[in-house]
């Protein structure tokens, strides 16, 4: 069939020169997700020895058995205070994450009035949290039970006793995993934005768009061409990304079927922002409103489809751009692949469909600005 | 079989107010070199988009070798081959590359691809560059690299937008055997647009004359020779304010002055020398500063003057100027 045959020569003329400039064609697929997730994936991952100060005002056999219990994981580092006073200025100055007062008659009091005071820095949330979390782990095993509340004129800092464990995808889950799912799909959309339209309108002003559309091909190979290419580049930018992130410390819950299924979902995300890519690119006439459009589409998306925070997360008024935000669809698929540990098969019929929907409303898109060519030379 | 292998029937394209090409009509034979002339913004350009089926005209249609390129243009450009004004060679792939590409999108099937793109290479006369890129190539290079593109798949008609525009003369006359060769052995029809009067002159059977998206003349080379007269053109150079008065020295002498924006000038009819002999005693005796005197062969220029009219030249300038850039507007 003439369409495929055209299509594969203008796909084919794309690798040759991809081939030609091997190191730099490839260097680009690896900087944009390396960079991505050294920086994203370093910035949300859990920290880990996060100082803490221990005021012991008790002494008793309780206090000491429940530091020893905050030492024995790594997720702390106990720094002992001998006032609270002391304490709270190693707070103020950020040296300490938390502070955990252990007030006198802490071993002796019933379990019904144990106290223990927790400060907490909210400028330090992914420490704050791993500081709290390992309080309220100790606090469990010795029994106590522990509330939350707050001081009404203290310090803007500080918070009393407290249980705020509540990761949104349980215990076992890690954030790093949470964002390279994220930054997967990110990638392959970025990708995608930044070959496929950027080569069509070089192509343009270089006069090789004109030097297409005066051989007898059909219009919509050009397009499917550089679509082919732009789901090419993504793809391999995100198959990059995910070996990165797997080098660095993400999982695959699902293991190798998980395996299979990301990549087939990396593959329609590059599909479909590639169509996108070629939609605005056919409609643009410049490079540079290009670069700026398609950032202003594909940044917001990225955010939007719950890249860095769950989509849940997100304010009311901005739910219907997640409803019909394919990323959306995407990221939550590789996050039940990676995180959950499953995809069940309507899912990824689910998913699959989404994304082929959208490729075939941006396909459509870019025919329709393509059809007329005088803009197009 | 129609022996005309294009057919221009009352063209008219218009881009929002300007009209670039305005109730166009002519012929072209089979086995013809036509050259089709004019300034920039004459609307060579667009006439060629349209016969090339990348524009669609506002009214009027065109065949090409007796297929309608509206009704049909897939079937109509695989009998065409182009070669562009922007030489569009891909530099990062090689010759051989450059011209696979396009011979597969041409659909010369792929038992006969390597045999064709040895034939061209070898009628480009770049068979040792081969495997060399085409960004590495000169301007020259490049352009025969692009004819040879335009001719793999045997077309019928060849189209060339202003071939020779930029290249030295050497390369020139190289592209110029090589348009000519192509069309004695192979009975290639071309079709080329030029603004060099030369040029057309050496290698057309026929020219057409157009501007302002107009065809304003059409015939052989003698035959329009013979329209604007075989005369040289005198041309004296002076300050804005003494432009009248050279003029007025112009007719004492009998030559009839055409006033530009800094010169005059005028066909010098027969006895040419004697003419500027008369006119320097003329200047010298009427004691007008001038700054320049010389003589020379019409130019597409002197052309025009004498086909649109004395004092067009003036105001021409600017109109292309404006025409150029509403084309522009047009198109964006």
């Amino acid at each position: 069939m003439g369409l495929v045959k055209d299509t594969y020569t203008l796909f084919l003329r794309e690798m040759l020169i991809f081939k030609k400039n091997y190191m730099s064609s490839i260097l680009r697929s690896i900087m944009f997700p390396l960079i991505f997730i050294l920086l994203l994936g370093s910035f949300g991952s859990t920290p880990k020895n996060v100082p803490i100060a221990v005021v012991n005002y008790d002494n008793g056999a309780r206090a000491l058995a429940f530091i020893n219990l905050l030492q024995s994981g790594n997720g702390v580092q106990v720094v002992s205070s001998t006032t609270q006073q002391q304490a709270m200025t190693l707070l103020a100055q950020g040296t300490v994450a938390a502070v955990v007062v252990i007030p006198s008659g802490f071993s002796q009091a019933q379990e019904t009035a144990s106290s223990l005071y927790v400060y907490l820095d909210n400028s330090q949330p992914q420490s704050a949290e791993v500081a709290s979390a390992t309080v309220d782990s100790a606090a469990d095993e010795l029994g106590l039970t522990t509330s939350t509340s707050s001081v009404a004129g203290g310090l803007s800092k500080q918070g009393i006793i407290s249980v705020i464990t509540n990761y949104a995808y349980g215990a076992s889950s890690n954030y790093l995993s949470f964002v390279i799912g994220g930054l997967l799909v990110m990638v392959a959309s970025f990708g995608a934005v930044f070959s496929a339209g950027f080569t069509m309108l070089s192509d343009r002003d270089l006069g090789n768009m004109k030097a297409f559309l005066t051989t007898p091909i059909n219009k919509f190979s050009i397009l499917l061409g550089k679509i082919a290419y732009g789901t090419f580049q993504s793809a391999f930018s995100a198959y990059v990304g995910l070996a990165i992130g797997l080098l660095y410390g993400a999982t695959i819950a699902a293991g190798l079927v998980g395996l299979i299924e990301l990549i087939w979902i990396i593959l329609l995300v590059g599909l479909g922002f590639s169509s996108m890519a070629i939609a605005i690119a056919a409609k643009l006439k410049q490079i540079q409103t290009y670069g700026l459009v398609a950032q202003t589409v594909v940044m917001p998306l990225a955010f939007l489809g719950g890249a860095f925070v769950p989509a849940t997360l997100l304010p009311s008024f901005l739910l219907p751009i997640v409803a019909v935000n394919p990323e959306t669809y995407a990221v939550n698929a590789v996050r039940d692949i990676m995180i959950k540990g499953s995809l069940p098969v309507a899912t990824l019929l689910t998913t699959s469909i989404i994304l082929g929907v959208f490729t075939i409303a941006m396909m459509s898109l870019a025919l329709y600005f393509f059809s007329d060519t005088s803009k197009q030379i | 079989m129609s022996e005309n292998a294009i057919e221009i029937h009352d063209l008219v394209k218009k881009f929002g107010t300007l009209t670039a090409v305005n109730h166009v009509s002519f012929n072209i034979k089979k086995g013809e070199i036509f050259g089709l002339l004019g300034p920039n913004g004459a609307g060579k350009t667009t006439t060629i988009n349209i016969l090339l089926g990348l524009l669609q005209p506002t009214s009027g249609k065109v065949i090409v070798e007796g297929i309608d390129m509206q009704k049909n243009p897939v079937l109509a450009k695989g009998k065409v081959g182009i070669v562009t004004q922007e030489t569009v060679v891909e530099p990062e792939l090689t010759a051989e590359q450059n011209l696979m590409i396009f011979g597969r999108l041409y659909q010369i099937p792929s038992s006969e691809l390597k045999e064709d793109i040895d034939f061209a290479l070898d009628l480009a006369d770049l068979k040792e560059f081969r495997n060399k890129l085409a960004g590495t190539f000169s301007g020259g290079m490049k352009r025969r690299l692009e004819t040879a593109k335009a001719l793999m798949h045997a077309p019928e008609l060849l189209l060339l937008d202003e071939p020779t525009t930029g290249l030295d003369i050497q390369n020139r006359t190289r592209i110029w055997s090589l348009l000519r060769d192509i069309n004695k052995k192979h009975n290639v029809t071309i079709l080329l647009t030029t603004q060099y009067l030369e040029e057309a002159d050496q290698l057309c059977n026929r020219i057409g004359i157009v501007d302002h998206g107009k065809l304003i003349a059409l015939g052989t080379p003698t035959e329009l020779r013979q329209k604007i007269g075989m005369s040289n053109v005198i041309e004296v150079s002076a300050d804005k304010d003494n432009l009248q008065k050279v003029a007025a020295v112009f007719k004492k002498v009998d030559l009839e002055p055409q006033v530009l924006t800094n010169k005059v000038i005028a066909p010098t009819g027969s006895n040419a020398v004697g003419k500027v002999e008369a006119l320097i005693k003329a200047i010298t005796a009427a004691k007008v500063p001038i700054s320049n005197i010389s003589m020379h062969e019409p130019t597409i220029d002197d052309v025009f003057l004498k086909l649109t009219g004395s004092g067009a030249r003036d105001t021409t300038g600017e109109y292309q100027g404006s025409a150029r850039t509403a084309l522009w507007r047009g198109r964006r």
